[in-house]
């Protein structure tokens, strides 16, 4: 989901600005492939590498463990403090690199993780970094439900030998390993005398290739860790400024004046990367994030499968994703809603290979089975009434409201009278999407390691509650004892081939109910400029998450090396 | 002294209105900061984690309307506005970082304004049916274009296509703010298209205010007398003429004072100003109320406190103004 609040004078900025200087004209490149090497030096450079983050001014908050924080949300937190594993989620099945973990064993049942820390990492401030430091950053999570967003109420008995950490949890936490790994850790000797709520961590005492050099709300410096424990970084310094919106940080990139960021650019080919196509490159990684139109599946006309089926059938995905989504968003192809290739490996044999298509002749006579009829175009329920449904989302996430527009023609292309109403946003989370009161409205999923938290999102009877109170997940109500017990199965688990088990039914059911339709994938995506430092990951070479904002930060940063010319 | 005493009574009165009205306007609005941030997260935050957020934004206390309005007074009172959910820093804090950027700006630029606006106004006044009065037209077009359309037409001109200045900020983002030159020529080099923008909006009312009163009172008698006498044409102007005429345009300046704090939201927007009213559009999307509140807050004082000071100045300057019934 991308929310487009930027006034209209700021967006008109960018409009002028695309036009002033859109002078090279020349074909975008089609990919990374034909970019030419860049000769890269070994010696730490002193050029400055400025990310960007549309999220407005820097707040005087450094804490980097609550949700939402400024630190995290800018990025600069995740080269100071580190994670315990890195995970790359655009394979999800590769085992995770040991980060401030040297391993992490989990009981068969993913009810306890046995940690065992790094050695020879030593905070910035010279203490070293130990095994109290993990149980005490687990422990406040714990102890505060308000830093707590990952497992809450899940956490059971933390407990340290000196040498490893065991951490209990209620319950199974097989699809959620992932969080658990991406945890960033903070000093105890520093942070036990406050309250880690409150704190404001100042000093950023962190174990990160990076220190804090000096913040101001518009921009933090960042210089590189003599200490660090790993590759030592190259990077002479970092600096992340604060731009107020979209078409500012949009503005930057396209100019060079920031060199690494995330933006949605419309039309980036010609308004990004044809103003350098050598160095400005935009990347996509992987991961299981979709967005879904979620289907009202307790009322009409969508209580009927074989509607849902047919307008599975007739929406032009491949439209969808190169006009609402600007070609950004990643097509989805495969019949069980998976990206690609993520999801390479939790497609079922049956569905390898099986790709949606629009058919509106097919569509047809699958509703022609199910009894229904035309009275002239117009389509006619088995019941005698006229199909017709509204499609709801925000006004301004003008994204969602273009994949509607194109979903509605398709229904029309079936004779269902479909309309496309924006509504405000605050209605919306609060009264539509959540209470079930809606006839189709698009929302994202969580991204997770594992396929299970999309279907999960989409059809868990564990989430349904009753239209009219308010559901967290399941927002079309969809039920079905089989899929609620196979998903709880997979994430209790014991083996990959009961998972699979488990997934199978899941996937069958996905496919053949059609309790909502995956419009498209939504990977992280970033934009770099290879101008000063190259080692970013690439499409050939997608070894991270290519935001600066997340855990892999502190990967990317130590691969980064700095360009000969 | 009864004028006097009535007067702080009614600002006493007022004070206590705004500030109520400022505690329920962001309360009545709807939706939720816990949401807004969601949303503003573009999905990266789960659902799931609602309930960790709504604490750490303190609003799963349930306390009685009666009981958070008591708690806004006293706060109030020891200066405390809270903490921003947002950022989680004080609210003072922001405040104090934004409004010197609002006020030195557009001070500054007001005061040009007016500087600027008067003389020009007693120069047409003075010789009135000549060339000059073409200024009259030229620039009140240019204060009935919508301010967001000359930003822009500004920014593309001088920003984009001349490359002279900066299309946004306030300074060089890779300097830390300090007490040199270098950061004072940079603040100034930043400030210099918006202060232009604020000046050729706001100068045509200054122009034609101070030109009008100029009109009336060269007429009066005692410029005649002034110039019967023989005095020099400049100190006829301006010591007889010009500093009568000035009187209704000193107090309209005190007013303009007061909105100077609120009055700048587009420019702010515009040029990604980092002042008050970016401060406040923000607080507004994130459903910020302690920091939306601040902003309120600030803005309301500031308007009162002008009315106090143009009322109380054209009292001294006044007589009639004083007298009772």
């Amino acid at each position: 989901m991308r929310k487009f609040t930027t006034v209209a004078a700021s967006a008109a900025v960018v409009a002028l600005l695309a036009t002033a200087c859109s002078g090279g004209g020349e074909d975008p490149a089609d990919g990374d492939g034909d970019k030419p090497t860049q000769a890269t030096s070994n010696e730490r450079s002193d050029k400055v590498l400025t990310v960007g983050m549309p999220n407005g001014e820097a707040s005087a908050n450094q804490n980097p463990i609550a949700p939402g924080a400024g630190s995290t949300s800018f990025g600069y937190a995740y080269a100071i403090y580190e994670s315990l594993m890195q995970v790359n989620e655009i394979k999800p099945n590769d085992p995770p690199t040991p980060w401030l973990a040297e391993k992490i064993e989990w009981n068969d049942d993913y009810t306890e993780a046995v940690i065992t820390p790094r050695a020879g990492v030593k905070w910035s401030d010279g203490e070293d970094f130990t095994a109290d430091d993990i149980a005490y950053s687990l422990q406040i999570r714990k102890d505060n439900d308000e830093l707590n967003p990952d497992f809450p109420g899940q956490y059971g008995d933390i407990t340290t030998d000196g040498s490893t950490v065991t951490v209990g949890f209620t319950s199974g936490q097989y699809v959620n390993a992932v969080k658990l790994y991406k945890l960033l850790i903070v000093p105890k000797h520093i942070w036990e005398n406050e309250d880690p709520v409150t704190y404001t961590a100042d000093d950023m005492i962190g174990t990160g290739p990076f220190t804090l050099k000096s913040f101001t709300p518009q921009s933090v410096t960042l210089v590189p860790n003599d200490s660090y424990w790993g590759e030592k970084p190259l990077v002479g310094e970092l600096r992340y400024d604060a731009f107020k919106d979209n078409p500012g940080l949009t503005t930057a990139l396209t100019s060079g004046e920031a060199q690494w960021g995330w933006v949605f650019i419309p039309d980036f080919e010609n308004t990004f990367i044809a103003q350098d196509p050598d160095h400005f490159n935009q990347v996509a990684g992987g991961g299981f994030g979709v967005d879904v139109l979620y289907l009202n599946n307790e009322e009409k006309p969508f209580n009927d499968v074989a509607f849902r089926k047919a307008l599975n059938m007739v929406v032009d995905r491949a439209d969808i994703s190169a006009t609402a989504g600007y070609g950004v968003w990643p097509q989805i192809k495969s019949v069980t809603g998976l990206p690609q290739p993520s999801g390479d490996d939790f497609i079922m044999d049956e569905y390898k290979g099986q790709e949606l298509s629009v058919d509106v002749d097919g569509a047809k006579q699958v509703l022609t089975d199910a009894g229904y009829t035309w009275d002239g175009d117009a389509l006619v329920d088995p019941d005698g009434e006229k199909v017709s449904f509204t499609l709801t989302n925000p006004q301004g996430w003008t994204d969602y409201l273009d994949a509607l527009a194109i979903i509605g023609e398709g229904a029309k292309a079936l004779g269902a009278d479909a309309k496309v109403e924006p509504v405000v946003q605050d209605t919306w989370f609060n009264q539509v999407i959540n209470l079930g009161d809606f006839d189709a409205s698009l929302h994202w999923t969580d991204g997770g390691s594992t396929p299970w938290n999309l279907y999960s999102n989409i059809m868990d009877g564990a989430s349904y509650v009753p239209q009219g109170e308010p559901a967290n997940w399941n927002f079309g109500r969809y039920q079905d004892d089989e899929v609620t017990a196979a998903l709880a199965d997979f994430k209790s688990a014991t083996s990959d081939a009961d998972r699979m088990a488990a997934l199978g039914t899941v996937q069958k059911h996905f496919v053949e109910d059609v309790p909502g339709l995956v419009i498209w994938s939504r990977p992280a995506v970033a934009q770099y400029s290879t101008v000063n430092y190259t080692g970013f990951p690439t499409a050939e070479d997608p070894y991270a998450n290519p935001q600066p904002t997340g855990p892999q930060a502190a990967l990317i940063l130590t691969k980064l090396k700095p360009t000969a010319d | 002294m009864r004028f006097f005493v009535r007067r702080t009574i009614f600002y006493v009165i007022t004070f206590w209105a705004a500030m109520t009205i400022n505690f329920f306007i962001p309360r009545v609005m709807p939706g939720d900061p816990v949401t807004a941030l969601i949303a503003a997260n573009q999905g990266k935050i789960s659902p799931d984690a609602i309930e960790a957020i709504t604490k750490l934004f303190g609003l799963d206390e349930n306390t009685t309307l009666w009981q958070q309005y008591v708690n806004y007074w006293t706060q109030l009172f020891h200066g405390n506005l809270g903490i921003s959910f947002s950022g989680r820093e004080p609210v003072v804090d922001i405040l104090a970082r934004s409004l010197p950027w609002t006020i030195g700006l557009v001070g500054i630029a007001t005061i040009i304004s007016f500087t600027i606006g008067t003389l020009a106004g007693v120069a047409i006044g003075w010789r009135r049916g000549t060339r000059a009065d073409i200024l009259l037209p030229i620039s009140t077009f240019f204060s009935t274009v919508p301010y967001f359309w000359l930003a822009l037409v500004v920014i593309a001109l001088f920003a984009v296509r001349l490359g002279w200045f900066p299309a946004s900020g306030s300074y060089n983002r890779s300097m830390v703010p300090n007490l040199s030159w270098e950061f004072a020529g940079s603040v100034i080099y930043y400030g210099t298209l918006p202060a232009l923008t604020i000046i050729i909006t706001s100068v045509s009312g200054w122009i034609l205010g101070m030109r009008n009163m100029m009109v009336t009172v060269s007429s009066d008698d005692y410029v005649t007398v002034a110039q019967a006498k023989g005095l020099p044409e400049r100190k006829v102007m301006f010591g007889y003429a010009a500093r009568n005429a000035i009187l209704p345009q000193l107090s309209s300046f005190a007013l303009s004072l007061g909105f100077i704090v609120g009055g700048t939201l587009v420019m702010e927007t515009v040029f990604s100003y980092q002042g008050i009213g970016y401060q406040l559009l923000k607080a507004t999307a994130a459903k910020d109320y302690p920091l939306m509140q601040g902003c309120f807050l600030v803005i309301t004082v500031a308007v009162l406190l002008a009315n106090v000071i143009a009322d109380f100045a054209y009292g001294v300057l006044d007589p009639r103004t004083r007298q009772e019934g």
